[in-house]
């Protein structure tokens, strides 16, 4: 009980009891109820407190007002009791059916609560910022020549001299990031590899902008010197194991911003909906002084976009206005550069909780490594509604089929006097009771499909959405609208009908008109149908793509990722010296060094032409740009189509590090034929000198096969070393990389030792593909469950209708066999016509999905077969039951009351 | 439905009225119940037991005894009536003589 604020008890319960039970008695309960409720929280904690609490409350209430219905004798009061017995009763007489019927009405709400809850999380990122309403984000768009071009990223100087000229800012905060660097702790010795992303560079007012709270340290004081550093718990654990890490040593390597830090304090754990995820927040000044960058202040500091500028605006202030304000400043120090370059710079002004839903836009998304998508949540939400209102249906679809047992019973009543006023209300008690069932089990269902959802889209999520009281509000609303919805079709219908064809020999209730429910199992059918092709078609999408040849030999290599080491000549010898002594292990057969590697780097603008040709004839494409070393085409296995690799007296030679392209660039730089390329030099924008073609190698798959073929240009240079990659024998890996490890420690002992197999890198690419996959399929076995309830629905209620029918047949000589075809047949008419209406929409869909891919599979008529077979097995099986022991009943009973 | 004897629950619930005089109220008696019986048990059913108690008159009941802990709220206190003591008498009388009646042989085991 260290917090009394915290401790309250649920309003939400007290309310509710107060409604239910006694004034009188009240004040007691509460007291014991507190009571109780104080001495859990001490004990066993406050979830388990709440629970009990809302436990007791709850049977206080039903213990209390049913305390009161015994006692009260008046005819209302009695009869809902009776109807509230005959409700309970007939859930259990027919087990069967009220567990199917309840079961599907909970998948759907629990579904829906999962949904709610995925939805609600990605709602409330950054809103847990104090002053998160009035923090933005400046964002820049550019025009240029009437392109538009937006970005997240500002300037320098932006930040600053905003906050001094405009008095509505209150206070900036500029973020910048370098690249990948290792770090070190000094005392242990252990130096990790650490991802540019994970840290942040950052203005001093950064933790007054934003609420990360300090576990150590104050967060006035942590960036008091430039050559303090800030580390989240988990970074500290990893450098200092249980030490306290403040005012320790981390030594930051890497090109761009190396220094000895201090640990000036320690963030608790970052929240995961916060759009900013980093392990490391370094001073902005550092970077500035101590970087090999002067450029960020060039002219100023008013010439790059190069930062993300968050500002703290006066909530009176009028944004608009603001907005101008900083227009104007652009003008006024970037005017004259802009209008040289034909480019208009307007401002705009981002809110803080909008930036992880909508950051796609920017070119530079600012660094934003956690991204929502707004699409995926409409996507969701329209899933959400669409299952819960299903469920509704299938469930009028499952009472009014059992409707015909009950025709006997309306009879009765209406015969002794039930008005239709009170008829309808057992009904909608009955459905309310079930619904309410239904809406516990959901919450559970909800519980455990929560997990198997954060595995998919990769986040822990927590069942938060539990402890609102306005979702207990909209809850309850959902439930009493959804009971009366599904509750007031079998309500009506039945208490409408005559007592007389109810009780007399002929009944001919029919309740219903029964093309509606066709109709729906159609629907259902076809939504089963277009759910499962799109599965298998992902699926095989993705197998297609990881099982294709790539034309380089990915399978055996081993990367080494985490060098970095500024290259010199001693450098160089240093890995030459290292490639020799690892290759003398007898599983390595090779190793190269490269900047990078299959699945990684960008394309680039670049233009290029041959040498002879016109500047005109210069081609601006999208380019693959290179640096490898010299061991690199043999290791990776590049098939040489003309010319050779580079080879050792290259690196001499003046004008050549030589270029190898691939068979893409030949066609596109207007080269002829690979032979013929081989004599060309290409002339590349903003190298120096025209560079020599010495090998062209067959077209291969670098990036994933979303990508089509364009050129790859690799030219050499052994100075660019970012990833070693060694082609092993994988018979005896542990061996292998223990003896790379302790080679590489011999040689480079103040670099991090992380390395992954390259093919397993690779297919991560298809990551977001598998993800995507994976939520079809639970979309799928969701549709197709539902389906097969409302399908079950219905195939009672017509065996039920045609109970005397096949009692003749039967009479007449039918076999069981004949009667099960004759029942099911109509289903598979149904699935027949589902199938026909799906195959124009999977021919649209699936093949402006595959659009996507470069490289993809071909849609052939195996996209509708299999998902057609896969669900005419399915329901088969569903209706098999149904209709096999229809089949059987005896035509004795079926005929004998004529 | 008088004079119809004691449930088992009512009994505990009573006895334990008893022990903790005058200052039984719905928690306390909760507690005591649970801790001579080893089970747990919820408060609604103690509420109940006691309010059905009072109406077949074999108990009857106060509010007083506000503390900071119950929020300043009253709790009602219980205590037994004659009758209710009659009645517990009663039940512990047939239980005795019904005792008596076993053999003595299967006692032994």
């Amino acid at each position: 009980m260290k917090d009394d604020r915290k401790s309250k008890p649920p309003l939400l319960a007290n309310w509710l009891a107060s409604k239910f039970i006694n004034e009188a008695l009240l004040e007691e309960f509460f007291g014991d109820l507190k009571e109780i409720y104080e001495e859990r929280i001490a004990t066993r904690g406050k979830f388990y407190a709440k629970c009990m609490y809302w436990i007791d409350t709850l049977h206080l209430m039903i213990g209390f007002t049913s305390f009161n219905l015994f006692k009260t004798q008046n005819n209302p009061t009695i009869m809902s009791k009776h109807y509230l017995i005959i409700s309970i009763r007939n859930l259990s007489r027919n087990k069967a059916y009220s567990i199917i019927n309840i079961l599907g009405l909970a998948v759907g709400m629990g579904v829906c609560l999962t949904i709610f809850q995925y939805v609600y999380f990605e709602l409330s990122h950054d809103r847990f910022h104090n002053n998160f309403e009035n923090t933005f984000r400046i964002t820049l768009d550019e025009n240029k020549n009437g392109m538009d071009n937006l970005r997240a990223t500002t300037t320098f100087a932006l930040g600053p001299s905003a906050k001094e000229t405009i008095p509505e800012i209150k206070e900036y905060v500029r973020i910048h990031r370098q690249d990948d660097a290792t770090v070190i702790n000094p005392d242990k010795n252990e130096p990790f590899k650490e991802l540019a992303r994970d840290m942040l560079f950052v203005d001093k007012t950064f933790l007054q902008v934003f609420n990360f709270p300090l576990k150590l340290g104050s967060k006035e004081s942590v960036f008091d010197n430039k050559f303090n550093i800030v580390i989240t718990e988990k970074t500290a654990r990893k450098y200092f194991g249980t030490d306290n890490p403040i005012g320790k040593t981390l030594k930051v390597g890497g090109e761009f911003s190396p220094g000895d830090f201090i640990v000036s304090g320690v963030l608790e754990e970052l929240p995961i909906n916060s759009h900013l995820q980093f392990e490391f927040l370094l001073p902005l000044e550092h970077l500035l002084e101590f970087a090999n960058f002067g450029m960020f202040k060039n002219s100023d500091g008013w010439s790059r976009n190069y930062f993300m500028t968050y500002v703290i605006i006066d909530e009176s202030a009028n944004l608009d206005l603001v907005r101008e304000k900083l227009d104007q400043l652009i003008v006024k120090y970037k005017g004259k550069r802009n209008s040289n370059k034909n480019v208009v710079e307007k401002v705009g002004l981002q809110p803080l909780s909008d930036i992880y839903l909508n950051s796609d836009v920017y070119s530079r998304s600012g660094y934003v490594i956690n991204k929502g998508d707004v699409q995926n949540i409409q996507f969701f939400s329209i899933i959400a509604v669409f299952i819960l209102f299903i469920a509704w249906v299938n469930y009028i679809n499952l009472s009014t089929a059992r409707s015909m047992y009950r025709a006997k019973e309306v009879g009765v009543r209406k015969s002794i006097g039930a008005f239709r006023r009170q008829l309808i209300s057992q009904f909608m008690i009955e459905s309310v009771l079930l619904n309410l069932i239904a809406a516990l089990l959901s919450i559970g269902i909800a519980f455990s499909t929560l997990p198997v959802l954060s595995q998919i889209i990769g986040k822990e999520l927590e069942m938060n959405v539990l402890e609102i009281p306005l979702f207990w509000a909209g809850f309850s609303v959902v439930i009493i609208f959804g009971a009366l919805l599904s509750g007031s079709y079998p309500a009506f219908v039945l208490s409408a009908f005559k007592p007389v064809s109810m009780l007399g020999a002929n009944k001919t209730v029919r309740a219903g008109k029964i093309s509606l429910r066709k109709g729906l199992i159609t629907f259902q059918f076809l939504i089963s149908l277009l759910l499962i092709s799109g599965t298998y078609l992902v699926y095989k999408q993705i197998t297609y793509m990881k099982n294709q040849e790539l034309g380089l030999d990915m399978e055996k290599i081993l990367v080494l990722d985490g060098f970095d080491k500024l290259m010199d000549s001693t450098g160089i010898a240093t890995i030459q010296a290292f490639k020799t002594e690892v290759t003398r292990h007898s599983s390595i057969s090779s190793v190269a060094t490269s900047a990078k590697i299959p699945g990684k780097g960008y394309h680039q603008e670049v233009s290029i032409r041959k040498v002879g040709a016109p500047e005109s004839e210069n081609k601006n494409s999208s380019v693959f740009w290179q640096y490898i070393g010299i061991d690199f085409p043999e290791t990776y296995d590049f098939e040489f189509v003309a010319g050779s690799s580079f080879t050792q007296d290259q690196s001499n030679r003046n004008d050549g590090l030589g270029l190898i392209i691939n068979e893409e660039a030949v066609r596109v730089y207007g080269l002829v034929s690979p032979e013929k390329a081989i004599q060309e030099k290409l002339i590349i924008s903003g190298k120096p000198r025209a560079i020599r073609i010495v090998g062209v190698v067959k077209d291969f798959h670098w990036h994933s096969l979303r990508e089509a073929y364009t050129p790859y240009l690799f030219g050499f240079n052994p100075r660019r070393v970012n990833h070693i990659s060694l082609k092993i024998n994988l018979s005896n890996i542990q061996e292998s990389i223990a003896y790379i490890k302790s080679t590489y420690k011999a040689f480079f002992p103040d670099n991090a030792f992380e390395y992954f197999f390259l093919e397993d890198e690779f297919n991560k690419q298809y990551q977001a593909d598998v993800q995507f996959g994976n939520l079809f399929l639970a979309f799928t076995a969701l549709a197709i469950f539902i389906a097969c309830i409302g399908l079950f629905a219905l195939v009672s209620y017509s065996a039920t209708l045609r109970i005397k029918e096949i009692g003749i047949r039967k009479v007449l000589g039918a076999s069981i066999g004949n009667l099960m075809i004759l029942l099911s047949k109509e289903y598979f008419t149904l699935l027949l016509i589902a199938a026909i209406l799906a195959a124009p929409a999977i021919i649209y869909w699936g093949g402006s999905w595959l659009e996507n891919y470069a490289f993809r599979i071909n849609m052939g008529i195996d996209l509708l077969m299999i998902p057609t077979l896969t669900l005419l097995f399915i329901s088969l099986l569903t209706v098999s039951h149904r209709t096999y022991s229809t089949a059987k009943t005896n035509p004795v009973d079926s005929l004998r009351k004529e | 439905m008088k004079n119809k004897g004691l449930g088992e629950f009512e009994e505990l619930v009573l006895l334990a009225v008893c022990i903790l005089d005058k200052e039984a109220y719905g928690l306390s008696v909760k507690r005591e119940v649970e801790k001579h019986s080893g089970r747990s048990i919820l408060l609604g059913a103690v509420h109940i037991t006691l309010y059905r108690l009072q109406d077949k008159g074999l108990l009857r009941s106060e509010m007083g005894g506000n503390t900071e802990k119950r929020g300043d709220r009253r709790k009602r206190l219980f205590t037994i009536t004659d009758a209710g003591m009659r009645q517990l008498r009663a039940a512990q009388d047939v239980r005795r003589k019904m005792w008596q009646l076993i053999p003595q042989l299967k006692l032994g085991l």
